[in-house]
């Protein structure tokens, strides 16, 4: 139970992340966004992404643009406002000194 | 072969099996329910809305087929996630307790209505889902606890307005306690397919808690006396059925057992009781077999509904239906034919009168006589012999059938002569003057005079074989001034225009009453 709710923190926060640098790269659909974090084997079920979504873009680290798509309805395609790219960097010397801890951690044990 | 429905999801047309559609359906309202709770609801449901609706297109696209089948469906929910799913998200954010039930249902009972087996707004159901007893148990609780000045029933009310319904599959099963997760939902999704598929009459039932997320307290009402009327008034209606059906049985051996006593099986007298004596003898079986049929048929017929709607049997053979109903008509055209030609009996009125001599004297003693004067042809007929008794016999009106109504009257009025006398009025009714007259020519009534004793008979008698026809007898004595009366206190119900109670004399009330003739009228001794 208590492995199991580390792991729910961890992946949560890291999925946070991982979404920011997705969508970093440049202007991208909510379901790419799903394939790329299915192939890095981050995301369980899709269904959880949109709630993450939303409460990003409430946050105003993300924004939208409604795109015409071939054969379909609109679709949403995120980008990162000023303030997400800013947060992104933060995360960024976060994840810095994560790995950091986590290398220097698992040396430490190793020696 | 299957059914296929339409749907808009995410701004896409999408054909979709039915059950396909029930359970993406539930799917989703479970998903609104629970992301509800944020003011993002509308978007987080339509992005997921979208990306489902994208998923059936690419199914559709890539599987080459028309329409999305329970298995589609099935793979989509398994790829977004259950709401649980959601919740291990969104733990940390909302570490309050969620007030939505569906939240907290991880196999712990929640208590919820039970509408899918509800007898009325599924109280009972709820409560024995919550304390794990035998709904029966509790429902015969609550049917008894309703008598017990009626407690149970605004304890029900109560209940019925503080439990709230369970709506989303997610509450029923956890109204149940069964664990709210994909597996638990899987089955309980399986099981009421199995439901579905055994009476597919239900489903219009099963969906409508869908259909409609919220209603209001009247128009919940409504449905619920509807599942009343449907469950429990069934049973009612069958217990009304049987209780009928054993009432209508009854009148009907005891109108059999009557019509056999008319018909005079065991006695022919009953004819001359009042009001059956109004019947003519030429016709009298055939009105009363006629009447019998007019009561027994619709008797009959409420018999055999009871029977059906008690034991759900068949209906009876049309063409003996159609039978008994001509049967009823003209046993009910034969009875008012008959009451018509009988009412035309009472067309005529006719009246004669004729006087008897009355012997002076000073003080008159009124009374009542019970006992009856035969006639040489009555004393024939009651194979009586003149010596035995001398004339006289007594008859106990007062515990025999009631023969007719009131028929005799007697009026008291001051003479004009010196004399007194008494005038018998005899008065029938009949289909002409003459039969009018030959019915009151035909009545017996007896006045007898012994000295200064008079004595009336309470009753007129019919001669043999002469019906009812509202014969009458209307008496006038008639005494000078000054002649005293001690009159019977029984005479009063047939005195007319005059009360023996008016006098204000307590103690004599069993005493006759005494009067006297006065120039005004009778007066009471005691006022003089």
């Amino acid at each position: 139970m208590i492995a199991e709710n580390t792991q729910t923190q961890m992946r949560k926060g890291i999925l946070e992340y991982c979404v920011l640098l997705i969508i970093s790269r440049g202007e991208i659909y909510a379901s790419d966004i799903i394939a790329e974090l299915k192939s890095a084997k981050l995301l369980v079920v899709e269904g959880t992404l949109y709630p993450l979504l939303t409460r990003l873009k409430n946050n105003g680290l993300l924004n939208y643009n409604w795109v015409e798509s071939t054969g379909g309805p609109p679709r949403k395609y995120y980008t990162l406002t000023p303030e997400g790219v800013s947060i992104l960097s933060q995360l960024d010397g976060t994840w810095q000194e994560l790995s950091f801890a986590i290398a220097q951690s698992k040396e430490s044990k190793k020696n | 072969m299957k059914k296929t429905l339409n749907i808009n999801i995410g701004n896409s047309i999408i054909h979709i099996e039915e059950d396909a559609c029930e359970l993406l359906n539930t799917y989703l309202i479970e998903v609104k329910q629970h992301f509800g709770k944020s003011a993002d609801d509308f978007e987080i449901v339509s992005d997921i809305e979208n990306r489902i609706a994208e998923m059936f297109s690419e199914m559709l696209h890539t599987q080459q087929k028309q329409v999305i089948e329970l298995a589609d469906v099935q793979v989509v929910i398994e790829l977004m996630g259950s709401v649980k799913d959601f919740e291990n998200e969104s733990a940390e954010e909302e570490p309050e307790p969620y007030r939505n039930a569906h939240s907290s249902g991880f196999g712990e009972r929640k208590i919820f209505r039970d509408t899918e087996e509800a007898m009325a707004a599924g109280v009972c159901a709820g409560l024995s889902h919550y304390l794990r007893m035998d709904v029966s148990i509790l429902r015969i609780i609550a049917v008894m606890t309703v008598f017990l000045g009626g407690s149970g029933l605004i304890a029900y009310l109560i209940l019925w307005v503080s439990i709230p319904r369970a709506v989303t599959r997610a509450e029923k099963m956890a109204m149940k306690g069964e664990a709210f997760n994909l597996q638990g939902f899987k089955r309980n999704f399986e099981e009421e397919m199995s439901n579905l598929k055994d009476s597919f009459r239900n489903a219009g039932d099963h969906m409508r808690p869908f259909v409609k997320e919220s209603g209001t307290f009247v128009t919940e009402f409504a449905e619920v006396l509807g599942t009343f009327i449907r469950t429990a008034g069934k049973t009612i209606l069958k217990f009304i059925a049987i209780v009928i059906m054993i009432s209508a049985s009854m009148a009907l051996i005891s109108a059999l057992i009557s019509v056999a006593a008319l018909l005079g099986f065991w006695d022919s007298s009953t004819t001359e009781i009042f009001p059956l004596n109004i019947v003519d003898k030429a016709y009298f079986s055939t009105f009363v077999i006629a009447a019998l049929f007019v009561v027994i048929i619709p008797l009959f017929s409420l018999i055999l509904l009871s029977i059906r709607v008690a034991f759900n049997s068949r209906s009876i053979n049309k063409m003996f239906s159609y039978a008994l109903l001509l049967l009823w008509i003209c046993a009910l055209s034969v009875a008012i034919f008959y009451t018509a030609k009988i009412s035309t009996e009472f067309k005529e009125d006719a009246e004669f009168t004729q006087n008897v001599p009355v012997k002076a004297y000073p003080l008159y003693t009124l009374s009542i006589d019970r006992s009856r004067f035969f006639s040489r042809e009555d004393s024939l007929r009651y194979q009586l012999s003149a010596k035995e008794y001398t004339g006289r016999i007594i008859q106990d009106d007062k515990s025999g059938p009631f023969k007719a109504p009131r028929n005799v009257s007697i009026r008291i009025e001051k003479s004009e002569g010196t004399l007194p006398s008494l005038t018998e009025s005899y008065s029938s009714q009949g289909i002409n003057f003459e039969t009018a007259l030959y019915h009151a020519k035909n009545i017996h009534y007896d006045f007898t005079q012994k000295d200064s004793v008079l004595k009336f008979s309470p009753q007129l008698h019919l001669m043999k074989n002469v019906n009812w026809r509202n014969q009458q007898v209307k008496l006038v004595l008639r005494v000078p001034v000054g002649v005293k009366l001690n009159i019977d206190r029984d005479l009063d119900r047939y005195l007319q225009g005059y009360s023996l109670w008016d006098c204000g004399d307590e103690e004599h009330r069993e005493e006759p009453y005494q009067a006297i003739m006065t120039a005004e009228g009778l007066k009471c001794v005691f006022d003089q």
